[in-house]
């Protein structure tokens, strides 16, 4: 008995001392009105509340908490508001760390924010390599960068490619034809042109055809044309570059036409949730690259998705990988003991971190190394208003690829 | 010595005698002033922003209020001056100090070629025509995406000056050197010609006056001002993107012009210095954080209700009368006008016995 | 090919000239630059979709009622907001941009920004001229045409319509000849906005629905009105033709060009102002003093 309110007592005044050690602040920064910012800030919770429970981040020995900064960039409508709340966030409410950014044109000029201040900014959103290419460039003012997800634009290529082979793979032995035909669907933007000329060099060499180059703009909301053509080409597979909501129109017109192409290949409406009901059910067969799913990637993956489902009532997307960044900059700050930031520099560009979309590693960039399995993500299927994973096969939990009927 | 005497003189008879000018001249040294009393990174970044739109407004009143002719696109110009800053300064590698004002004349030139284009057309026509020019010319920078960095832009340019400050104070003294030159503009006979083209070109070119020359000339004017501040808007972000040509800034311009209120320089000035701030600040709050789009619209609304020329002419009505014999305006605490002796408020208390007898 | 442009710029004809007549109208009649028409387009997309997918209801209904509640709401707007400040154009002006600005905020706000899918009225498709084309387009032209032709019927086959013609042609004499130019203006509204909100609900099912939905069609819808003539109910159609080809030509054509299509449909409206200066159609209205 006396025991147990010692016990209390004590946890009580161990909770109590760690309230008032201090609190480290982390901002999350990204389009909250948005899908991505949701998730940005749906992520930071799981994790914040998570570490806080278990007694927050050791500093030294200090134990203190985590507390969170929301940040509304709005950097879908507007750049400039995008780096005032950087400005904003770092100065008016002091924060230490910036993790968030989605938009690559607004975190360019938000990573100069960052910078400025020389605070550690963790990207969790955008692809576009200069962002790497400056820390390279300019080591010394940029090094606070480091991007957690997704791999570089350059890097995601590899992914789509290996996955087209197992695609082609299956089509040659369920339709008996030696080079699948290929038709290149790449909205008309900066980022799709290097994925578009590694198309069309790598394919051929992968026993494809490539019958066509169609480019909608990326707001299309009718892609009959382009889809009437590619009927007419007889492509097996439509290889989507797509990031707008010409995504949706893809999907929904492809199962409208009831086309046998399957498309395959970056669609990032397709990896949200909402795509299923956007696209009015017809989006069947639809599959691209993704990041999270109930399949064992690390052994972490599969709780977190459950338990993101069951507290947000809808499965994580890419973004959520703000938990991942917040682990990361525990994991970091322990070991380095200290959350000075060229120390926790130093310490980050060494660690390899498991996370629960990927084991990264950094480069002199500080973009994440490529491996598959490890930081390359995963491919889903929507099959019957669900997202199937069925790539890589290596990975647990895989079910196989569905093609429509002939 | 004298100098300083004239000043003072002047100071005495132009400024002070008018509380509408004693407050201009007030928020100009609280401008200069801020960084030595408040030197906040995020309040100056703010400021900075707001001068640079200011100037923007200014130059759509000069083209929109006094010459009418209301532009849709003056995003366009904008644009212009964003993008050749950032490519002289990242291609070629001229310094800022001389890109800027490259970027200036680029957008003169755009400016002479909208007005080109537009020299026939009238009213709506010219509006809705305008609107299209900044989104031809979205369509063409996506179409040469290595030369213009596509849906990226161009990133990576060099600030002007180090310290948040020192920019502060470049966009401060531009702000304020182009519109007092803008408003000194209109203000002079070159500016009566344009307000007489907006009332009626027609009678102006019956006059002999060459409305074409004129017209070319405003529009140039204002698309080197508006480019003027693009450039230094790109430098001050270092990102120069399609987010600058956009139709929602052009409407935005012309939301904060006519809010101020047209043909009157200040006025633009004014509503920016309103409107950006307290959108920014409405969006600090986490709960309608992310209505403040809405409550701007809803607060240009209702201005526009309760006060349908602009926010600062009904300021200024209600600080200042006009004086009914030789128009020029007073305070509106004197009963007597400072200029020509004439009576400000007649005197109507003892005629209301008399109403329809005359 | 040619096919596949015949009958996609058939459709997108359609489209256009609902919400270009509507424009033309409110302007002819009202001398409103309504930049908040495609808004109320958008509106009655999400109200379809509402009362589609989460009420429940039928079809017909929930379009009727799309319909009729966006109209309500548009004379709503005019009385309130609109008619206090007739006499200050360039207030009427920021005035439906600021209203363009609310709806686009409540949808968002509503609604999120993802973007919303509407299930199509009709499924499947037949073969035009070889064209696969979905039952869908062939409801939305089939309801352009029918709709455009009680329109006309409307204007010159009714006394209404003489009304709304002789206030478009010059209001001071309509006014003078015993008609009430108030009520004409509020009628011609609400008949312009139930053109745009019809075309929202046919359009939904075809495009996505989102918030922002209601920029890239004012953009185009401008282009129209202003290449045909302000003010002039042909124009607008014959407009709608021209910009609807234009654009099937260019993502036909050009296959990598489809991003275009937009800037294209403004060069041609650009080149036809600087050659017409009052568009194809417009009449060069005498300086209005």
């Amino acid at each position: 008995m006396i025991r147990s309110i010692g016990l209390a007592a004590a946890l009580a005044l161990a909770t109590s001392v760690a309230w008032a050690q201090g609190t480290i602040k982390i901002a999350i920064v990204g389009p909250m009105a948005f899908v991505q910012g949701e998730h940005h800030w749906n992520g930071a919770q799981m994790a914040r509340d998570e570490i806080n429970k278990a007694g927050g981040i050791s500093v030294g020995g200090k134990r203190m908490q985590i507390e969170l900064i929301r940040g509304d960039t709005n950097e879908i409508l507007s750049v400039p508001d995008a780096t005032n709340t950087m400005e904003r966030v770092i100065t008016r409410d002091g924060a230490d760390f910036v993790i968030g950014g989605f938009r690559s044109e607004a975190v360019l000029a938000m990573q100069e924010v960052a910078m400025d201040h020389k605070k550690l900014f963790l990207g969790v959103g955008a692809a576009h390599s200069k962002l790497g290419a400056n820390v390279e460039a300019d080591y010394d003012r940029y090094k606070y960068w480091f991007r957690v997800a997704p791999t570089k634009d350059v890097d995601l290529a590899r992914t789509l490619f290996a996955v087209m082979g197992s695609i082609a793979q299956q089509i040659r032995s369920e339709l008996k034809t030696e080079t699948p035909k290929v038709a290149l669907l790449a909205e008309k933007a900066v980022w799709t042109e290097g994925l578009i000329k590694a198309a069309q060099k790598n394919l051929p060499a992968m026993k494809m055809e490539v019958v066509g180059l169609w480019q909608p703009s990326a707001t299309a909301t009718d892609v009959t044309a382009e889809l009437a053509a590619i009927d007419r080409s007889g492509a097996h597979i439509v290889f989507t570059i797509l990031s707008g909501p010409v995504g949706i129109s893809v999907g929904r017109q492809m199962g409208e036409r009831n086309m046998k192409a399957v498309a395959w290949g970056i669609n990032v409406e397709a990896q949200k949730e909402e795509f299923w009901q956007a696209a009015a059910g017809k989006a069947q067969f639809v599959s691209t690259l993704d990041t999270y799913a109930e399949v064992e990637m690390t052994p972490k993956t599969i709780p977190f998705v459950k338990a993101y489902e069951a507290r947000f009532n809808k499965a994580p997307t890419y973004t959520a990988a703000t938990y991942d960044a917040i682990h990361l900059l525990k994991s970091a700050i322990e070991k380095a003991g200290t959350t000075d930031a060229d120390k926790l520099v130093a310490v980050i560009e060494k660690m390899e971190h498991v996370g629960t979309g990927s084991t990264a590693t950094w480069d002199k960039r500080h973009d994440l190394i490529w491996a598959v399995g490890k930081t390359a993500g995963i491919a889903v299927q929507w099959q019957d208003g669900k997202k199937v994973p069925f790539w890589p096969p290596s990975v647990k939990g895989m079910k196989p690829f569905k093609m429509p009927a002939r | 010595m004298y100098w300083l005497r004239r000043a003072w003189a002047e100071l005495r008879t132009e400024v002070f005698v008018l509380p509408s000018r004693t407050l201009v001249l007030v928020w100009a040294l609280a401008l200069l002033a801020l960084p030595a009393v408040y030197a906040d990174a995020y309040v100056l970044r703010i400021l900075t922003m707001t001068c640079l739109f200011a100037i923007v407004a200014a130059s759509w009143d000069l083209l929109a209020g006094y010459t009418g002719q209301v532009n849709f696109g003056h995003a366009l110009f904008f644009g212009a001056g964003a993008y050749t800053t950032a490519l002289l300064s990242l291609r070629l590698g001229i310094p800022p100090w001389l890109s800027v004002w490259a970027g200036a004349a680029v957008a003169m030139v755009f400016g002479f070629v909208v007005g080109f284009l537009c020299l026939r057309l009238r009213g709506s026509y010219l509006s809705l025509a305008t609107l299209a020019f900044p989104l031809i010319a979205l369509g063409i920078l996506f179409a040469f995406p290595d030369f213009s960095g596509g849906e990226l832009g161009m990133s990576g340019l060099r600030r002007l000056a180090v310290s948040p400050t020192a920019n502060y104070y470049i966009a401060v003294l531009a702000m304020l050197a182009v519109v007092f030159g803008l408003w000194l503009l209109a203000d002079s006979k070159f500016g009566i010609v344009l307000h007489a083209i907006r009332d009626d070109e027609v009678a102006v070119r019956a006059s002999g006056i060459n409305t074409l020359k004129y017209k070319l000339i405003v529009f140039a004017i204002s698309g080197a001002a508006a480019g003027f501040a693009g450039a230094l808007f790109a430098h001050s972000l270092r990102v120069a993107g399609p987010s600058t040509l956009e139709t929602a800034l052009s409407f935005q311009v012309v939301i904060w012009g006519i809010f101020g209120g047209l043909a009157t320089i200040y006025g633009p000035v004014a509503a920016v210095f309103v409107l950006y701030p307290l959108t920014e600040w409405l969006g600090t709050f986490r709960t309608f954080g992310e209505l403040r789009l809405l409550i701007f619209a809803v607060i240009v609304l209702l201005v526009l209700l309760f006060m349908p020329r602009g926010l600062a002419p009904w300021v200024r009505d209600k600080v200042e009368t006009a004086c009914p014999r030789c128009k020029q305006r007073n305070g509106a605490w004197r009963s007597v006008c400072r200029l020509c002796g004439a009576a400000l408020k007649t005197q109507v208390a003892g005629a209301k016995g008399f109403v329809g007898h005359q | 090919m040619i096919q596949d442009i015949f009958v996609t710029g058939l459709v997108n004809s359609g489209v256009y000239a609902l919400l270009a007549i509507g424009f033309s109208l409110i302007f002819g009649v009202a001398r409103i630059v309504n930049i908040a028409h495609t808004a109320f387009y958008m509106l009655a997309a999400y109200c379809f979709y509402t009362l589609l997918v989460k009420v429940g209801m039928n079809f017909v209904a929930a379009a009727l009622l799309a319909v009729g509640g966006v109209t309500l709401l548009s004379v709503l707007c005019y009385r309130l907001i609109i008619e206090p400040v007739r006499e200050h154009e360039a207030a009427v002006l920021i005035a439906t941009i600021a209203l363009a600005l609310i709806f686009q905020e409540l949808m968002l706000y509503t609604f999120g920004g993802s973007f919303l899918g509407v299930p199509s009225t009709l499924e499947g498709s037949m073969r035009v001229f070889g064209v696969s084309v979905p039952y869908q387009r062939l409801l939305i032209l089939v309801v352009a045409i029918v709709v455009l032709a009680g329109v006309w019927y409307l204007l010159y086959r009714t006394r209404l319509g003489l009304a709304i013609r002789s206030t478009a042609n010059d209001i001071e004499v309509a006014n003078l000849m015993g008609m009430n130019v108030h009520r004409i203006a509020m009628v011609t509204v609400a008949i312009s906005v139930a053109l745009a909100a019809v075309a929202g609900v046919v359009v939904s099912p075809v495009f996505v629905v989102d918030p922002f939905m209601w920029l890239a069609p004012l953009v185009t819808m401008l282009a129209i009105v202003v290449l045909g003539g302000l003010g002039s109910i042909k124009g607008s159609l014959i407009g709608a033709i021209i910009i609807g080809y234009v654009e099937a030509i260019t993502v036909f054509a050009l296959p990598g060009g489809a991003y275009l299509k937009g800037a294209v449909a403004l060069l041609i409206m650009v080149i036809v102002l600087l050659v017409r200066p009052e568009g194809l159609f417009g009449v060069a209205f005498e300086e209005e003093r």
